[in-house]
């Protein structure tokens, strides 16, 4: 095939003189990391809230949570991005549009990518959230009034407890998902881990080995999300419940 | 203790009760029957307030539930409720499914709630399975933990919603000792159920309804003996002769 191997080039110094290649994808990993968490973080606390309204008797308030989970979950996620990057700051108010566009540019491109991703993903979780409350017996919320509770007691003590638990494993999918889309957020310039991988192809032309190490980091993150959730999985497992113990 | 007054409900055309009108005087315990579909469960869920309804009254110790004003929570609190299938809480154990509603309605201690929820379970004979869950008991014991839970709010009235429909035959008569040893301690209960022996034994009185009226309301006596409308003696030859 005429390539020439070379697993060394990480080890060499880069072209730009700041460590060494393997600090590049390290990087890259670090941002692809941050990036995920932080945004997943705020995707389950907006989910959570819209998932909710989606199921309350109010229909001002469900409404409002269904055109929200339409709009996230029906605009290319990367459209998105260049919305909020690109044409966001220029909606803002003119004093905060400034600041934002005379920030540092990789705190734009991270905040722009954090609050894309966020949002996109929180649709998802919405979705999530609500199906987990609806698949319970509808005695359960009449269960819980009839005891004496405010609807938002039962919420809290009856519906969520168990809706949370049967939501686990496609909320895992949702969790993995979070860091492959990630990568999207390379078009705007964000160095996380696939744009590392490119750049190293750029400057060392060996691609092979580059999109290796990079397959093989987002690997290791999955493995560990898929093992993380398992665990969270066996912990709130309900005895005497479907797949309980 | 429960009035209802010409109580009409509809979902869109669609008539589900019509002028239903009744009392439910202290210590009484009511048999509610009917074919299904007629409303039996609607009207039941109707006096806590679980179904709204359209027009007319319900009082329940002097409150009435249809008013908008109504703290319905406060209301439900005081009326114990039991559902055909259970729905106990199934990521509690027994024990805390008894004490959760009286720690955050009633403001009791987990203390004073875990002791009031153990002398019902000893009650309905499940204090054993205290630690349990919802899951690893039979239909039967679940049934009794709902009625235990139930009570551990101290009810002034109960409400029976099929109590016994989804149960394996063999364990239908463990709720209903039960729920025949609350009627004798002078429970007032509203109970919709297809146990004709059960309101034999403990009736005050039997209200037969069909497509979404009260057509009989009558001591036992006089229901089971002479009904006085066709379609409630027709449901009586079908239901008693097996």
């Amino acid at each position: 095939m005429g390539y020439n191997w070379n697993w060394g080039i990480f080890l060499q110094p880069t072209a730009t003189g700041d460590g060494t290649y393997l600090g590049w994808m390290f990087y890259g990993f670090k941002v692809t990391i941050a990036l995920s968490l932080s945004a997943w973080f705020i995707a389950l606390v907006l989910g959570a809230v819209v998932g909710i309204l989606r199921t309350v008797p109010n229909k001002w308030l469900s409404g409002f949570a269904t055109a929200y989970v339409e709009v996230f979950r029906n605009i290319p996620l990367l459209v998105q991005l260049f919305l909020w990057y690109f044409v966001m700051p220029e909606l803002l108010p003119e004093n905060l549009g400034n600041a934002f566009k005379q920030s540092n540019p990789i705190v734009q491109q991270f905040l722009s990518s954090m609050v894309c991703l966020a949002l996109f993903t929180s649709a998802r979780v919405a979705e999530q959230v609500r199906s987990g409350i609806n698949s319970l017996p509808p005695g359960q919320k009449n269960a819980g009034l009839a005891m004496g509770f405010t609807l938002s007691q039962t919420y809290r003590y009856v519906l969520l407890p168990m809706a949370v638990r049967l939501i686990v494993p496609p909320l895992t999918s949702e969790f993995l998902n979070i860091f492959k889309n990630s990568a999207v957020c390379s078009t705007i310039g964000l160095l996380e881990l696939a744009a590392q991988g490119r750049q190293l192809v750029d400057y060392t032309a060996q691609p092979y080995e580059s999109f290796i190490a990079v397959t093989l980091a987002y690997l290791l993150i999955n493995v560990v999300v898929m093992f993380g959730m398992r665990w969270v999985e066996e912990q709130v497992r309900v005895p005497g419940y479907i797949g309980g113990k | 203790m429960i009035t209802m007054n010409k109580v009409s409900k509809h979902y869109g055309s669609f008539q589900v009760l019509t002028d239903c009108t009744t009392q439910v005087h202290k210590g009484e315990v009511i048999v509610v029957c009917g074919p299904s579909g007629s409303g039996k469960s609607t009207l039941i869920k109707c006096v806590n307030g679980l179904e709204p309804f359209q027009s007319g009254e319900i009082i329940v110790n002097g409150v009435s539930v249809g008013d908008p004003k109504t703290n319905l929570s406060k209301l439900r609190s005081t009326v114990g409720m039991v559902f055909q299938n259970f729905e106990l809480f199934p990521h509690m154990s027994i024990i805390d499914n008894l004490a959760i509603a009286q720690t955050k309605v009633l403001a009791r201690t987990q203390e004073q709630a875990r002791e009031k929820g153990f002398k019902l379970l000893d009650r309905v004979g499940l204090r054993a399975q205290a630690e349990k869950y919802p899951g690893q008991l039979s239909g039967g014991q679940q049934q009794r933990v709902a009625i235990a839970r139930a009570l551990a709010m101290d009810p002034i009235c109960m409400l029976f919603d099929e109590p016994t429909s989804a149960l394996d035959p063999e364990m239908v008569n463990e709720v209903l000792d039960v729920m025949t040893e609350l009627a004798q301690e002078g429970m007032t209960m509203m109970c919709v159920t297809h146990e004709m022996g059960f309101a034999k034994r403990v009736a005050s009185r039997v209200i037969f309804m069909d497509q979404g009226r009260i057509v009989e309301d009558d001591s036992k006596e006089a229901f089971f003996d002479h009904a006085r409308s066709e379609r409630a003696q027709q449901f009586l030859a079908k239901i008693l002769h097996h």
